[in-house]
């Protein structure tokens, strides 16, 4: 066996590095997302993929063979590196796993623009390798514009249910937190109930508010960290027509704004995610300056414009709306030459 | 690859001798077990040929060949443990979750400021008792391999989350990091590691009382037992070495990510029951090898990167992957008939 690895390097050869700036046709991307097998990353795929075709440049699209497997996401972009990529998109299944494998990205002269969920810092550093630039979701913000609405809704002096995802999730606790920091700006008497965890769980999360409004009959409004959990809610006995919130902005939530059985849905966009990302990728083999860092748009889908959303609708499906219903600042968009 | 001395018998082997060169290598070349060896060697280089030509300047270069080797050493220790309990007709279906036990122990443990190598030998310890666990409950309570590994499967991964409270914890740590990066003569740190192990292993299977007595169990266990040879032992030890390979394999998992992870990686699994297969063990006990599973190892990830490299979508690669191991474990089963 040892002679047949010994054969194999025998007829290596080596790659060239290239930095100059490129233009926009000769531009290659590669970019490694988590695992598919999760609808808010196929969103991310297809903002890659649109977006790299509408500006005519080629991008290669890989994903993590599980949602777990962090060597195996590592393993792929590795095999990347070495390859004439221009720029390199990652979305890392946790905050270290992709550290070595960008460290060497950026020992080879590459861009690497980050997006969704961030690299840890320390880690980066420690491996030598750098990011250009991170788009992704500001969860507290977005949990805060929710707790602000919701006050501007039903009026001061009112006490909220809080229904959490799984106990210690990062992105659950960033959303409960947001709410609770925006709703207690816009009322500080405001009362919570919880939050309690229901796993980010349909049924779960109706058994929690039954419980939830028997013991406490004065909620008026519930607030959940996903969409899903907005929809267990919604089927609550005693529910009538308490104001309830979510997050993400699904195909099932945005039918039950519509119906008016969800009061809103705090929508995020994980096409435009991968849409910066590729804007980014550009302006740094343009040679341009790229920001550093921006966060992805989030929109308060309610009554007020759940029309327009659904106009928007693409036929894909769990993320129904690749684009806000409204203007979203983008800070790459204007630096790219045509 | 030394031809397969267990199987043959002493009078058979007597009569090789007798024979003349040239009947011999034919012989060697109509004897099935042979095949089920070199498939595997002839399919790996078919498979480096294939994408060598499909993609010469990306595939073919010493740094795309160093990726391949950093990404088949830590699959190729967990497929070493894994070929011995196959061996013994036999499964380990917890590696991965014991990896993951082993590398929140190993996170604990560096986090409570151990020296390093108290960290390597805990988390190894950790896949040790783990291991042992397995093999008392198959060997002593006669129990089915399957369900018990499948429980401990589920065990370990629960204990791993309760240790770790879920939460990833970080590991930075020059020396270890340089075992995952550094390399010497352009093959990397781990994969001289991971050869070691499966020189250590070959040692240990073809050429101690111990590996004769294990292919004996695998083979025909009550045979094994009239000639007395302890069942139980033999067992216990070959889960202990499943579970310990897997307990030191996570300390390198530690050393690639920087970070000891909570969630079970189950891939690793699955891959290394395929690698078992494709490498010529067979299920039913009683014949292995350690480079085939090895060589085995080196295929199934040289595919993954190849076709990565080729931009094959990813949902592709689950069909590509499979219908490899499904083509190859078929061919490897009728020469091994």
């Amino acid at each position: 066996m040892t002679s047949a690895v010994a054969l194999v390097f025998a007829a290596a050869t080596s790659s060239a590095v290239n930095a100059a700036p490129k233009k926009l046709k000769d531009i290659r991307i590669a970019a490694v997302v988590k695992g598919l097998d999760n609808p808010f990353f196929i969103g991310i795929k297809e903002g890659i993929e649109e977006t790299a075709l509408k500006y005519g440049i080629k991008a290669n699209v890989q994903a993590a063979p599980g949602l777990n497997d962090d060597i195996g996401q590592a393993n792929k972009l590795d095999s990347l590196a070495g390859q004439k990529y221009d720029c390199y998109i990652v979305i890392p299944i946790s905050s270290n796993n992709l550290s070595q494998a960008v460290g060497k990205i950026t020992k080879r002269g590459k861009t690497v623009i980050n997006i969704d969920s961030p690299i840890d810092a320390a880690s980066l550093k420690a491996a030598g390798g750098k990011v250009t630039s991170f788009a992704g979701t500001d969860n507290f913000a977005a949990g805060k514009a929710g707790g602000k609405d919701m006050i501007a809704k039903i009026g001061t002096g009112k006490t909220i249910g809080l229904i959490a995802g799984l106990a210690g999730n990062v992105t659950s606790n960033a959303r409960i937190d947001g709410f609770k920091a925006g709703a207690l700006e816009a009322d500080p008497t405001v009362k919570f109930v919880g939050p309690e965890n229901a796993d980010w769980d349909t049924t779960k999360a109706l058994e929690k508010a039954n419980a939830m409004l028997l013991a406490n009959s004065n909620i008026a409004a519930f607030f959940a960290a996903n969409d899903q959990m907005a929809q267990g809610i919604s089927k609550a006995t005693g529910i009538g027509t308490k104001k309830i919130y979510g997050v993400d902005g699904i195909a099932d939530a945005l039918s039950l704004v519509k119906s008016g059985k969800v009061t809103a849905t705090i929508s995020q966009y994980p096409y435009v995610m991968g849409q910066m990302g590729v804007q980014a990728c550009i302006i740094a083999a343009q040679g341009g300056k790229v920001p550093a860092s921006t966060i992805t748009p989030y929109y308060i889908i309610d009554s007020s414009n759940i029309d327009q959303a659904l106009t928007n609708k693409s036929t894909r499906g769990y993320f129904p709306n690749q684009l806000p219903p409204g203007k979203y600042s983008n800070p790459y968009a204007s630096k790219i030459k045509k | 690859m030394s031809v397969n001395r267990n199987n043959e018998t002493a009078s058979a082997e007597a009569e090789a001798v007798s024979k003349s060169a040239k009947s011999r290598i034919q012989e060697t070349f109509r004897d099935p077990f042979f095949w089920s060896k070199w498939l595997v060697v002839v399919a790996f280089l078919l498979i480096v040929l294939v994408f060598g030509l499909l993609s010469p300047e990306a595939f073919l270069t010493t740094y795309n060949l160093n990726n391949i080797l950093v990404a088949s050493a830590i699959p190729a220790i967990i497929v070493v443990g894994q070929t011995f309990t196959v061996a013994t007709a036999g499964i380990d279906l917890s590696v991965s979750s014991i990896m993951t036990f082993g590398a929140v122990c190993f996170g604990l443990a560096f986090t409570n400021g151990w020296p390093l190598y108290q960290c390597i030998i805990f988390s190894t310890l950790a896949g040790f008792v783990c291991g042992i666990a397995n093999g008392l409950i198959i060997a002593k309570r006669e129990v089915n391999d399957f369900i018990v590994t499948l429980g401990m499967l589920s065990v370990a991964a629960g204990a791993a989350l309760v240790l770790s409270d879920g939460k990833p914890r970080q590991i930075i740590d020059e020396r270890l990091a340089n075992v995952a990066i550094n390399e010497f003569t352009h093959i990397p740190y781990l994969m001289f590691i991971a050869f070691a192990i499966v020189l250590v292993a070959h040692f240990v299977l073809f050429h101690t009382r111990f590996g004769t007595h294990l292919l004996a169990v695998g083979g025909d266990p009550d045979a094994a037992r009239a000639m007395g040879i302890s069942i139980v032992k033999i067992k216990v030890l070959v889960y202990a070495i499943s579970g310990s390979l897997a307990g030191f394999a996570a300390v390198l998992t530690v050393s690639r990510i920087g970070a000891a992870e909570p969630a079970a990686n189950t891939s690793i699994l699955l891959n290394s029951v395929a690698a078992v297969v494709l490498g010529g063990v067979s299920l039913f006990g009683g014949r292995a090898t350690i480079f085939g599973p090895f060589v085995a190892t080196l295929l199934l990830q040289a595919l993954s990167n190849g076709l990565t490299i080729l931009g094959v979508a990813s949902y592709y690669q689950y069909i590509a992957v499979g219908v490899v191991v499904i083509i190859s474990a078929s061919l490897v089963r009728t020469s091994n008939k």
